[in-house]
């Protein structure tokens, strides 16, 4: 799969391909014990799934518009002319706390696709920092803030590519990071944010998923 | 990339576990093999593998073409490495060498002689990097192929490539400078 003559390139493909010996019995077995007590999900199940978010998102924009239209200076039935306030930044999150054994430092505001501030994790000699760009609410509550990965010295952090955090209020607040890697069609940072907000580990409490935070986190509206 | 039978695709689609297990038996040692080289850790390849597996029989009815299998098969291997790569995250320093239990004698001197450069080069890379360079050049799966595997551009996984290989590469020259190797601890 290679021209490379590179007297270095055929010592590294040479290790690369070196025969490891592993065995796959036992993982063979595991997966078929488990494929046993697996359903397999019908492509029926996924249209239904599928009808019911376009639903939903129908009836969002049907709120959306109709909400807009009694906003005071919207124009609509009840919009009364008057002075616009100038726009003040609204607040996603900021906090300095402790997630998943890093310290972070946070602040984002403004909603949507147009959101500003940083998002410092870990340290220099290890950890990343997001230029944030994007939030999302899901449906149970949790906050979502996404940008471009400016510095990274973390393996599975890609640096120039979309970086999350994932943060489910509650007592004790909860979140977990997501990467570049969980999404890696994405094409902007909301499509990023999309891709990952009922993903797994991003739902689930637990060891590689969403756990407790150290410190206190200063929610939005 | 080696084909599985699409019949036997077909059979699996339709509930037919004796057809899943003879795919199954046909992926689990390529699954492992690639998965281990991936993820750089036995334990988090063989999760790896059994969640692919069980994942591809879970969602087999949702593939409309089972010629495709191979590639789509691929994918989900990949987001099972993706996903037990982020459960063994960590932010103790990853750049260790952990022993390896590879056969010393495979590979040739120079392979040895340069083993532990070569492991800690490529846990370096993001597993980005170490996916398309394990597809590619260990599993010989085209760069076109990787490319919708991966669902990115062909010209990214050309540029994870080279950029995984000149990491390596500079490895193996680090390793000939032991002098200012030294001078920076």
């Amino acid at each position: 799969m290679t021209t490379d003559h590179d007297p270095r390139t055929r010592v590294v493909l040479s290790w690369l391909r070196e025969e490891a010996h592993e065995n796959a019995e036992s993982v063979l077995l595991r997966a078929l014990d488990e494929v046993d007590t697996t359903p397999q999900r019908r492509r029926s199940a996924r249209t239904d799934t599928y009808a019911k978010l376009i639903a939903a998102a129908a009836a969002v924009l049907v709120v959306a518009v109709i909400g807009y239209q009694f906003l005071p200076g919207s124009g609509g039935v009840a919009g009364q002319p008057s002075i616009a306030p100038s726009p003040r930044p609204m607040l996603v999150a900021s906090g300095t706390f402790r997630a998943k054994g890093a310290p972070v430092e946070l602040d984002a505001t403004g909603a949507g696709d147009s959101v500003t501030g940083t998002m410092t994790v870990g340290e220099a000699t290890e950890g990343f920092t997001v230029d944030l760009e994007c939030t999302l609410t899901a449906k149970d509550g949790r906050i979502l803030i996404g940008g471009d990965t400016t510095e990274s010295t973390m393996s599975w952090v890609t640096k120039g590519g979309f970086s999350a955090i994932v943060l489910k209020p509650g007592s004790p607040m909860h979140a977990v990071f997501g990467s570049e890697s969980d999404a890696p069609s994405a094409t902007s940072c909301l499509a990023f944010l999309e891709g990952i907000v009922d993903q797994p580990f991003t739902t689930d409490i637990g060891d590689g998923a969403l756990e407790p935070i150290t410190g206190t986190v200063q929610l939005g509206p | 990339m080696r084909g599985v039978d699409t019949e036997l695709v077909k059979r699996a689609q339709h509930g037919d576990k004796d057809a899943f297990g003879l795919i199954a038996t046909d992926l689990a040692t390529r699954f492992l093999a690639v998965s281990r080289r991936i993820l750089r850790d036995i334990d988090l390849a063989q999760d790896a593998t059994q969640q692919a597996l069980v994942s591809i029989w879970r969602e087999l009815p949702q593939l409309r073409d089972p010629a495709r299998f191979d590639a789509w098969s691929y994918r989900i291997l990949v987001h099972a490495c993706y996903a037990e790569g982020r459960r063994a995250r960590t932010w103790s320093p990853n750049l260790r060498v952990l022993p390896t239990d590879e056969p010393a004698a495979l590979g040739g001197v120079d392979t040895v002689i340069h083993r532990d450069e070569l492991e800690t080069a490529i846990r370096r890379l993001s597993v980005d990097h170490r996916t398309v360079l394990v597809l590619h050049h260990y599993a010989d799966i085209p760069a076109e192929r990787v490319a919708q595997i991966l669902d990115v551009p062909v010209g990214t996984v050309h540029s994870r490539l080279h950029h995984a290989m000149r990491a390596m590469r500079a490895a193996l020259d680090a390793d000939e400078r032991p002098a200012a190797k030294e001078a920076f601890r």
